[in-house]
């Protein structure tokens, strides 16, 4: 088994900031996982992995001269709601690149996908943040 | 961020070539002013190139910067490379149809000499490829149209700006490697210079970008492009942060998945 699995969410940023949302095909995700994820290629992505595996997020630009940072992800609780505190907005400027979206998966019930909320920040402004509940991680 | 880096130089042509300097007559703008680029507009420019390093200090994301001449005065680039010599042909043509015309009203020995000069030129043959070159055109202006006479020099457009060069301090301290690079983009004449960064070494370098203009001067009972030289200069300001693991704001640890699955699970999706 890898230990390591990869998620990368290519996104059309140009696509996404004009309608506003990460539909319409402006996001795809898309893993490498052993196990059979679904989603592959779409914002539903489920990404099949084991307890001790290491996820890694990354976000890349389809037009490679727009800029796309992972904001958050946080995962979503019961009510589908994102469970936790809630982190502190980033400020003006700050270099989102520094951030690395790794974890190591801790023990989860099978069978069970664990959505998470992906936000993803294009440049700065009001309508700079956009985000998807549909993708999950889920034990096999 | 790790996209790529986008400078534009925007020269006013015309004011350079009077003034025989890029001083004041060169706008330079980029798309990072959101992380911190400064001067925009202006031909001060001062780009911002945040850079990240791993905890075993190598670099954590690749910088790359990429430099376009835009020409004030000219036809747009958005325009297809190939509309000077496009045009130019279009207006032969027009000129042998206007000569067809005429002759058809006027009397029979005009007609023959326009008929012997249709034979003499022969079947037009449309050309795809070569003849893009400055000399082989016709002397256009912005909308288009052919300038002839005494005001040629004056009322033409502008040929795009070309970047010879990139030197200076940024490259002596190998902060840039520049490089011209083939391109199949045409907005770009088919060329572009490019740059990846170091970004280990934080500070602010300047370089010195090297611009070709072309001059119409008349010389010798005729007008030609003559090329003049000029330089500008902006700068590079570099600053590296350590890459972080965000949910830990440290090293890694488990992901903070909600301990409890939803009460009832839903479906996979699809």
């Amino acid at each position: 088994m890898n230990p390591k699995v990869n998620i990368i969410a290519l996104v059309d940023v140009v696509g996404a900031l004009s309608d506003g949302g990460l539909g319409n095909g402006n996001l795809g995700l898309v893993d490498d996982s052993a196990f059979e994820s679904t989603g592959r290629g779409t914002p539903d992505l489920c990404t099949v992995v084991q307890p001790g595996q290491v996820v890694q997020w990354s976000a890349l630009a389809v037009d490679v001269q727009t800029p796309v940072e992972i904001r958050d992800i946080v995962f979503l609780g019961p009510d589908g709601q994102p469970a936790g505190p809630a982190r502190p907005d980033p400020e003006p400027g700050e270099n989102l690149d520094v951030n690395v979206w790794s974890g190591v998966v801790p023990y989860l019930a099978p069978g069970v996908p664990h959505r998470y909320r992906l936000e993803l920040q294009m440049h700065e402004g009001p309508h700079a943040v956009l985000h998807v509940d549909s993708p999950a991680l889920m034990c096999p | 961020m790790a996209q790529q880096l986008a400078i534009i130089v925007l020269v006013d042509i015309g004011g350079a070539l009077r003034d025989r300097t890029l001083d004041d007559n060169v706008y330079v703008f980029d798309n990072m002013r959101f992380q911190g680029s400064t001067g925009e507009g202006t031909g001060d420019l001062v780009t911002a190139v945040n850079g990240s390093y791993w905890s075993d200090g190598s670099q954590g994301t690749e910088q790359v910067l990429n430099w376009l001449p835009y020409a004030l005065g000219g036809i747009p680039p958005t325009v297809p490379r190939g509309y000077a010599a496009e045009r130019s042909r279009q207006i032969d043509q027009q000129a042998l149809d206007d000569l067809r015309a005429l002759a058809d009203g006027a009397d029979d020995e005009a007609a023959g000499g326009v008929n012997r000069i249709r034979r003499d030129i022969g079947t037009r043959v449309r050309s795809t490829r070569g003849a893009r070159g400055l000399t082989s055109r016709k002397v256009l202006d912005v909308t288009g149209r052919p300038v002839s006479g005494a005001d040629a020099a004056a009322a033409h457009n502008y040929a795009t700006p070309i970047i010879t060069d990139i030197t200076g301090e940024a490259v002596d301290e190998k902060i840039i490697y520049p490089a011209e690079y083939g391109s199949p983009d045409m907005v770009t004449d088919g060329w572009y210079w490019s740059a990846t960064i170091d970004t280990a070494r934080p500070g602010t370098y300047a370089y010195t970008m090297h611009v070709q203009l072309h001059e119409l001067v008349e010389r010798d009972a005729g007008l030609r492009w003559e090329a003049v030289d000029l330089t500008c200069e902006a700068r590079l300001r570099v600053v590296t942060e350590p890459k972080r693991n965000a949910f830990t704001g440290g090293g890694l640890g488990l992901l903070p998945v909600y301990p409890a699955p939803p009460a009832a699970p839903a479906a996979p999706p699809a």
